[in-house]
């Protein structure tokens, strides 16, 4: 395997060719490679290639470069509450060191079958393994033919906060770099291979917070993350750990659209929980 | 002089009779408190080399031309090796030899012919170890199949992919009830009765009954299970992470049919093993073998994946129990069915062990099923049976005091027994009372607690009792020798395996020598080098060793005093040993070194064995905990906010190891309690928590605030140090004084380990009906 540290986006995104990887913290990729679930001839470090940093292009804008790490992010008093929040809630302090943004942002499900490599719908197979076996760390939401949960503390709050992504090539709402999987097109990424992400835009938000039930204090994947965010009267709420993708609440009496499976009944519950302790906070 | 006697000897809490040859013991205690080493807080004699990482553990032993193992695992729960071909294996870049399974039909390179080392089925079936070590019939997921050996670890993980095999897949047995009902058992169910359960209920101005369920728990001990085997000559070596130097020799003895003293066994330093490591495993068996095959040294190390997989558990249990009591609270019936989801294979723990031992009551039946499933064999785990049976247990007791409308302390209290009612026999010592009294400053603490409740966070306190054995027994042996420079080395081939037990023999062998610390060494951990000495399990080490090693101490003493009342031409029985010094009663001092000066380079040495366990004596442990929680009633979050624990294992050798040992129980108890779960998907058996994000092990920052007291008063019948283990006590009662505390805190049960948020708010969704129904009714 060939390590190449291009130092323009330019040269990343020539670098991507067919079977290389962008590594940035690995702190998801290198578990993945060791487990062969990705495989990959080269990896293509582009730690020097995407913005690092925090910077602020208007009162009501901060920008975020992909390779800040979460560490850098947690305290920054620049980037709004939620991310702030989701950030310090993710991990562990040594993993928030390594990790970044724009990693975190493509980071694949924790689901367990996925993992083991069971010949799962998301794996370009049939059927989805966790809605007749174990599931309780499973999806709520957008669980017809994959229950596994996106992961991403930050995509959620992100997602509240209404932030763009900007690659080589565009700019996109954070809602469209998910999407969920199809029979045609099983990432849930919906990125073209080559393409990298360099910054974010994050609008800043009157209030916001993220919150988070976990199985443990500390370096646990959300059950349910909710982050809520507020500018002037309108609320925004999205939801991590509860579906395929970041989900977008369209307002809390959308949670009794959910379609839990037998083990993900007590999400719903927390989820309701959550949302009103969120809104209230952002009230 | 030796005596050959008949005893039993406990090991978990299973008991075998046995033959063993022990000596008197002769000593008298030393007097209850600290003494000079002795009952003082001791740091670690090996801090500072673990801590600067020159310690070296089986993990860190490298030799000239070692090769590395991967070990190919059925992924399959139960399924048949149809065909297994090795030759895309052999060829691929590394690799120099393979095993596979005893029998099967198989293919794969020639030996001899490709030079490379090889498998063939012939080779193979000519190997010592057959189906318990590799198989071609797996019934678990993670039993190994076939085996190989390349220069690298990389290049042997490599090659384990191109083993090919064609898998008959079979469809497996999961559920432990299942089991039972189709009589998939591993032993007969074990029955126990005293008095008669019926007639106890039917006393009973109050019953409760309820089932009670625990997970399935894996160690994940920091160093994961290994080996490194070596041969000299007609000598193997194995290095090796284990809790028993001696059986492993043994076992591996037996299974190559080598003379016993021809197997070395070294564990120097050891990253943990909580029961998991009693003896060889497979993977020693397959290092042994590639190492013969290859004439090299050859490691066999389990990945994390292997470890979570296939490398012993707590297994899962389901007890469905019953109290009786009348309305003062004293108890006249307890009843349980316990289920234990052993796996494949393994040991039926006593899980009604706590139900037959706590408490006073004259009605008492018992059953235990060893459910045999395709699920990967269990491991003694920390106190296995008794963490498991306590939970059930001790939640039982609380229901029954709610119920009664009784303090769950005094509950207590009221059926305490003063002897063993199983056997009859009185105890060594049962200073559980005294625990009691201790608990009650902060059992007193719960109305403060209570109080501080504020929505959505109930706050409430809970307590259990522990009852477990920790006698330890002989036979068990230590030399210690005293150098012209007057200095100790303590010589045994028992094993320190992270709890702190160096130190403990350190300090009692400075303790009878009179020297201080740093003039005494401990040489451990090498079956070649020093006498047998017992297994670290059962809360044993401390207990069997600590009274050999002082009697050894004792002898190397008697016969420095000898020599110094011939130099000095004063009488034996007025020269002691303090500080470093012969001293004399009528105030003569002489460096020790000036005495053992007199030897040149010669040595004392003193030899010593542990004596008998107090005949006609039931020794065991006791303690209780006391915790306080905090739970969030709408989202199911349970805080562990405090945590108490006053334990009595007789004579404390270090205060600050066990206290360290308790908070470790502790914290290791609440990680059973709230997070931690081996799950396996239903359908095919396979684990599905292999790794520790998935596994939720606690992290420092679901620790509590902790408290611990120790009795520390010596078992006046227990050999020359009244020392009890301390091992295994602390973990027993955590998960039902947290439970017991969620109740306190917010009226609803939790039956069901791990303590999830699911769980936690199906208790809660409980209770709330089960008020809404009262007041309906009133």
């Amino acid at each position: 395997m060939r390590l190449v540290r291009p130092e323009t986006p330019r040269d990343a995104v020539a670098a991507l060719t067919n079977g290389a990887v962008a590594l940035a913290g690995g702190t998801d990729l290198v578990p993945l490679l060791r487990d062969r679930i990705v495989e990959a001839d080269a990896l293509v470090h582009v730690a020097d290639a995407v913005p690092r940093g925090v910077t602020s292009t208007s009162t009501s804008i901060t920008r975020v470069g992909a390779g800040t790490t979460l560490g850098e992010l947690e305290v920054d008093p620049q980037v709004p509450q939620a991310l702030r929040e989701a950030c310090a809630l993710s991990a562990s302090p040594q993993l928030r060191a390594m990790g970044t943004l724009g990693g975190n942002l493509r980071q694949a499900t924790r689901c367990w079958y996925w993992r083991l490599k069971f010949p799962c719908y998301l794996h370009g197979g049939e059927r989805c393994h966790a809605k007749e076996g174990e599931h309780r760390e499973h999806a709520i939401f957008g669980n017809e033919r994959c229950a596994s949960a996106h992961p991403s503390d930050l995509a959620a709050a992100l997602l509240a906060l209404g932030a763009t992504v900007r690659t080589d090539r565009r700019e996109l709402g954070v809602a469209e770099l998910y999407r969920l999987p199809t029979d045609d097109e099983r990432d849930v990424v919906g990125l073209e291979r080559d393409e990298l992400i360099l910054e974010l835009d994050v609008p800043a938000a009157d209030a916001s917070t993220y919150l988070k039930a976990m199985d443990r204090r500390k370096w646990a994947f959300p059950l349910v993350g909710v982050a809520a965010a507020r500018v002037g009267p309108s609320v925004r709420v999205a939801l991590a750990g509860v579906a395929p993708i970041p989900w977008l609440l369209d307002s809390p009496a959308a949670l009794d659209d959910a379609t839990p499976l037998p083990g993900t009944a007590y999400k719903v519950e927390l989820a309701r929980v959550l949302v009103r302790r969120a809104l209230a906070a952002t009230g | 002089m030796a005596r050959l006697i008949r005893t039993e000897k406990e090991v978990e809490g299973r008991y075998t009779e046995q033959w063993v040859v022990v000596e008197e013991d002769a000593l008298d205690q030393w007097p209850a408190g600290p003494l000079e080493t002795v009952g003082r807080d001791t740091p670690r004699v090996d801090g500072y080399e673990r801590a600067r990482g020159e310690a070296i553990y089986t993990a860190d032993v490298q030799f000239p031309g070692m090769l590395h193992t991967a070990v190919l695992r059925s992924p399959h729960a139960r399924a048949r090796v149809k065909r297994i071909d090795f030759e895309r294996a052999l060829a691929a870049p590394g690799v120099r030899a393979a095993l596979g399974p005893a029998s099967g039909e198989s293919s794969g390179g020639d030996a001899e012919a490709s030079g490379a080392g090889a498998y063939t089925p012939d080779s193979s079936a000519s190997a010592p170890y057959s189906s318990h070590v590799l198989t071609d019939e797996p019934s678990f997921a993670g039993a190994a199949v076939a085996a190989l050996a390349a220069d690298t670890f990389a290049q042997a993980a490599d090659a384990v992919r191109l083993i090919d095999v064609e898998w008959e897949v079979l469809e497996p047995l999961l559920d432990a009830d299942e089991a039972v009902a189709r009589e998939s058992l591993l032993e007969e169910p074990r029955r126990y009765e005293r008095g008669d359960l019926e007639r106890g209920l039917g006393e009973a101005d109050v019953v409760v009954e309820a089932e009670y369920r625990t997970q399935t728990l894996l160690h994940n001990a920091l160093e994961t299970h290994q080996s490194v085997c070596r041969w000299e000559g007609d000598t193997l070596e194995v290095y090796i992470s284990t809790q028993y130097i001696w059986g492993v020799r043994s076992g591996v003895a037996k299974a190559l049919e080598l003379p016993q003293d021809k197997v070395r066994v070294v564990c120097n330093f050891m990253g943990g093993g909580f029961g998991a490591k009693n003896n060889a495993g497979d993977y020693t068996f397959i290092a042994a073998e590639l190492a013969r095959r290859t004439g090299r040294p050859v490691r066999c190390a389990l990945t994390r994946r292997e470890e979570n997989m296939a490398s012993g558990n707590r297994n899962a249990t389901i007890q469905r129990l019953v109290a009786g009591a009348r309305a003062d609270g004293t108890l006249t019936a307890l009843g349980g069915e316990f289920v234990n989801a052993v796996g494949w294979d393994g040991f039926s723990a006593s899980t009604s062990g706590p139900m037959q031992l706590l408490y006073a009551c004259d009605n008492v039946r018992t059953v235990d099923y060893g459910a045999q499933l395709n699920t990967s064999p269990n491991a003694a785990f920390r106190a296995p049976g008794f963490v498991e049976g306590t939970f059930g247990l001790e939640c039982l007791l609380d229901e029954l005091a709610a119920k009664l409308d009784l303090d769950p302390l005094e509950l207590r209290k009221r059926n305490y027994s003063d002897s063993d009612l199983v056997d009859g026999r009185p105890f060594s010592s049962k200073r559980l009372l005294e625990c009691y009294r201790r608990a009650e400053p902060h059992w007193a603490r719960r109305e403060e607690v209570r109080a501080r409740s504020e929505a959505p966070w109930r706050r409430g306190v809970g307590l259990a009792s522990q009852v477990w054995y920790g006698g330890g027994g002989p036979p068990s042996y230590a030399w210690v020798r005293v150098g012209s420079d007057g200095r100790a080395t303590v010589i045994t081939a028992m094993q320190d395996i992270g709890t702190g037990t160096r130190t403990a023999m350190a300090q009692i062998a400075a303790e009878e020598l009179g020297l201080p610390l740093d003039r005494v060494e401990v040489a451990l951990g090498d079956s070649a080098r020093g006498p047998f000495a017992s297994i670290s399990a059962g809360s044993s080490t401390t207990p069997s060793m600590g009274p050999a090693v002082r009697a050894a101490a004792a002898d190397a003493a008697r016969q420095i005093v000898e020599i110094a009342a011939q130099r000095y031409h004063l009488e034996q029985r007025v020269l002691s040993l303090r500080g470093g010094h012969v001293v004399s009663a009528d105030g003569g001092s002489w460096p020790l070194e000036e005495v053992t000066g007199l030897l040149g380079s010669g040595q004392i040495l003193g030899k010593g064995a542990r004596g008998p366990n107090p005949a006609g004596m039931r020794v065991l442990t006791f303690g209780i905990q006391v915790a306080e929680v905090a739970v969030d009633v709408e989202t199911g979050e349970v805080r562990v906010e405090r945590v108490a624990a006053i334990h009595d294992v007789g004579r404390i050798i270090n205060p600050l190891g066990a206290r360290s040992q308790v908070e470790g129980g502790i914290i290791q108890g609440i990680g059973h309690t709230l997070s931690e779960q081996r799950l396996l998907d239903p359908l095919s058996g396979s684990v599905l928590t292999q790794t520790l994000d998935a596994y939720k092990l606690p992290t420092i920052a679901d620790v509590p605030e902790l408290v611990t007291e120790f009795v520390d008063e010596p078992d006046t019948h227990l050999t020359n140090l009244g020392a009890k283990g301390l091992g295994e006590p602390p973990i027993i009662p955590t998960a039902a004084a947290i439970a017991n505390a969620i109740r306190d805190a917010t009226g609803a049960d939790v039956r069901s380990l791990p303590v999830t948020r699911e769980e936690m708010l199906r208790a809660l969704r409980e209770a709330r009906e089960r008020e809404t129904v009262a007041a309906r009714t009133s």
